[in-house]
């Protein structure tokens, strides 16, 4: 028989039991559409976040403290690295810059006649500002009363900040510092790029005057301020190396090694890390979620298995009758198969624009951009197909055996 | 349809077919049979005699236990399930009690159904399939489902779909079973001049009247043959 004869009538007898044909293909295509949805949320989650990764500096090896056994999201706070580290980094082989990183408690800052309650500034060095995110003024000066804000922080006041401005920092131990907003940046060098969605509002002062922290350098033997977390900015074409280098140093000579607890590590790392390391976090949840889906694309597939079976038990007269004029076993396979095949085709037809906007939505709600997983969207189509088939082939099978003489004393 | 020369079309050689349904059934209990070119066999005897297993042995719908059933000299006992297919397919038309049409079919769809399976392309079984519903009178019923049609109609458009590939053989198992009487005459005559025109007719019936259509009665009995009444050319 031409399959496209077995097609047509597949059709025909689709249609001629419309509510029970719907309600098998709902199975499909709820499977189908949550597959679709979570693997392109998902999908979406990871271009937002590595293309966040990729928006930083390529060529920037983080160094900071991590606790062990962890993925190294979480940023140790202990002021590990010392002045002598930074020297000693600085003089690695391929290192442009060596910015590090420290943390001003404070209790507010106050902007004219108002003032907002806050509990950190970040004391850094100019070379923070290298990176040509500078969206106005210039870098602060080191042992000058200036600050740098990023864009956030600058819009986060009534009146926002502008070049020029004067700020008043309430310190926690009780002094005040007055400063002058010099520059206005769109985020730096140092920070790890791993802040999550959005930038958070940050405020920037010189090192030298503002930095406080000091801890005793075991090498030198004497006091010096300490940062919890540095940025080396290396040659773009020696980042590896220069990575290596500073972890060589970090684990061997260094400070920092000797100063921290044993329940931590000391870690350096590149962007490229950072988006493989949450590539595979989100890849891997994205997975387990999706895969949580296909469990409901199984049960729709049962759903047509049965009723194939159904179906059979019901048409054995009509198998009986075109087997009596001439349908050979495998005519009567590819007509059930067909049937079940179309009844997945229509499950998926449904299911993948169904499962993109849902997916959609929830990026919109999320608020990341949108994103299409391709690769999973085909093997949705080719998954329905291959349910409908697969779940198709015992009932279909069983439909080609079935014997005429019987199947025509069948009431 | 080729001339009525006396080269049997069908031979059955000593057929045995025991059913072990609900017991052990021996329908066809040694039976030997020749039905030549063109001729027109009826069978007769009570119910489940083995009428019927013996048609549809003929038909390749059912296979031999034992002996050899030969249709157009293909050894029925031997063949493959496709080559089966075939025999039923285009040897062979059925034309059953219960006119066995499809449900959801048409009238024109029904007929045309064996020329799906051998290959026909929809507009070239259409028109054979309204011919041959003109030929049987139901012209102007193309276009029915089988329960919009009487008794007689359906039987009439079964008729229709047995000739649709032209196969040597007609075979009817209790045609007028399910009809009145004046629409079994009907339906007779109908075979009558599928007969006339060289059609070899095997038919199946319990009623003397009925079987009395055909050129020689073949008598069954417990899955035998108990003799073989010749009444001559009519
Ligand atoms: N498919 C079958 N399965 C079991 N028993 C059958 C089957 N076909 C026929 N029989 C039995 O074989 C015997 C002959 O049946 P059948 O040929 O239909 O008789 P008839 O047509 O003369 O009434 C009956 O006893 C019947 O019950
Ligand atoms: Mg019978």
């Amino acid at each position: 028989m031409n399959p496209r004869e077995a097609v047509s009538m597949a059709v025909r007898s689709i249609r001629s039991h419309r509510l029970r044909s719907v309600l098998t293909v709902l199975g499909i295509v709820i499977g189908i559409a949550s597959v679709v949805t979570f693997a392109t949320f998902g999908a979406s989650v990871e271009a937002e976040v590595l293309g966040d990764l990729e928006g930083s500096g390529a060529n920037n090896v983080y160094v900071f403290a991590s606790p062990e056994d962890d993925d190294g999201f979480d940023r140790a706070v202990q002021p590990l690295f010392t002045a002598y580290d930074v020297n000693q980094i600085r003089d690695i082989d391929g290192v442009r810059a060596v910015v590090p990183q420290g943390i001003v408690q404070v209790s507010a800052v106050t902007h004219g006649n108002e003032t907002v309650a806050r509990q950190q500034v970040t004391a850094t060095v100019p070379e923070t500002f290298s990176n040509g995110s500078t969206v106005a003024g210039r870098p602060f000066e080191l042992g000058a009363a200036e600050a740098v804000v990023n864009e956030e922080a600058a819009t986060g006041f009534r009146e926002n900040l502008s070049v020029g401005d004067e700020l008043r920092l309430e310190l926690s131990d009780g002094g005040a510092r007055n400063v002058t907003v010099v520059g206005i940046v769109n985020g730096t060098a140092g920070e790890l790029p791993v802040g999550g969605f959005g930038q958070q509002p940050r405020i920037y002062v010189p090192a030298d005057p503002f930095y406080r922290t000091v801890v005793e350098s075991p090498t030198v033997g004497v006091n010096q301020l300490a940062y919890p977390q540095v940025t080396v900015v290396a040659d773009p074409a020696r980042t590896e190396a220069v990575e290596q280098s500073v972890a060589a140093y970090l684990a061997n000579e260094s400070d920092a090694g000797q100063l921290k607890s044993d329940d931590v590590e000391l870690v350096a790392r590149t962007s490229g890390d950072f988006a493989e390391q949450i590539g595979d976090v989100i890849g891997q949840i994205t997975r387990f979620v999706t895969g949580i889906a296909v469990i409901a694309l199984v049960v729709g597939a049962i759903g047509i298995a049965n009723i194939m079976l159904v179906s059979v038990t019901e048409r054995t007269r009509e198998i009986g009758i075109m087997k009596a004029v001439g349908a050979r076993n495998r005519d009567v396979m590819q007509l059930f198969l067909f049937e079940a095949a179309l009844l997945g085709l229509a499950g998926s037809a449904v299911g993948v624009p169904l499962g993109l906007v849902v997916g959609w939505a929830a990026t919109r709600y999320a608020e990341v951009s949108f994103a299409l997983a391709p690769v999973w969207m085909a093997l949705a189509v080719a998954v329905g197909v291959l349910v409908g088939v697969v779940s198709g082939l015992y009932p279909a099978w069983r439909a080609a055996r079935v014997d005429p003489i019987d199947a025509l004393r069948h009431e | 349809m080729g001339s009525a020369s006396a080269a049997p079309v069908v031979e059955l050689a000593d057929v045995r077919k025991t059913y072990y349904v609900g017991g052990v059934v021996e329908a066809m209990a040694g039976v030997s049979l020749s039905l030549d070119a063109g001729s027109y066999t009826a069978v007769m005897g009570p119910s489940g005699s083995g009428k019927s297993t013996l048609l549809n042995l003929v038909g390749g719908l059912d296979t031999p236990d034992e002996g050899r059933v030969t249709v157009d000299g293909r050894d029925l006992s031997t063949a493959s399930e496709d080559e089966l297919a075939a025999v039923r397919g285009t040897d062979v038309g059925f034309v059953f009690q219960t006119f066995n049409l499809m449900p959801r079919l048409t009238a024109v769809e029904n007929v045309a159904l064996p020329l799906v399976f051998d290959g026909w392309g929809r507009a070239d079984r259409t028109e054979r399939a309204r011919e041959l519903l003109e030929d049987v009178g139901l012209g102007d019923r193309l276009s029915h489902l089988p329960t919009e049609l009487s008794g007689g109609q359906r039987q009439r458009v079964a008729i229709a779909r047995a000739l649709a590939t032209d196969p040597a053989i007609i075979l009817a198992d209790e045609p007028t079973g399910n009809v009145d009487t004046e629409t079994g005459d009907r339906i007779m005559a109908l075979l009558g001049e599928l007969h006339a025109d060289g059609h070899t007719i095997l038919l199946v019936t319990h009623e003397r009247r009925i079987a009395e259509h055909a050129e020689r009665i073949v008598h069954v009995r417990d899955g035998t043959i108990e003799r073989i009444e010749d009444l001559g050319d009519r």
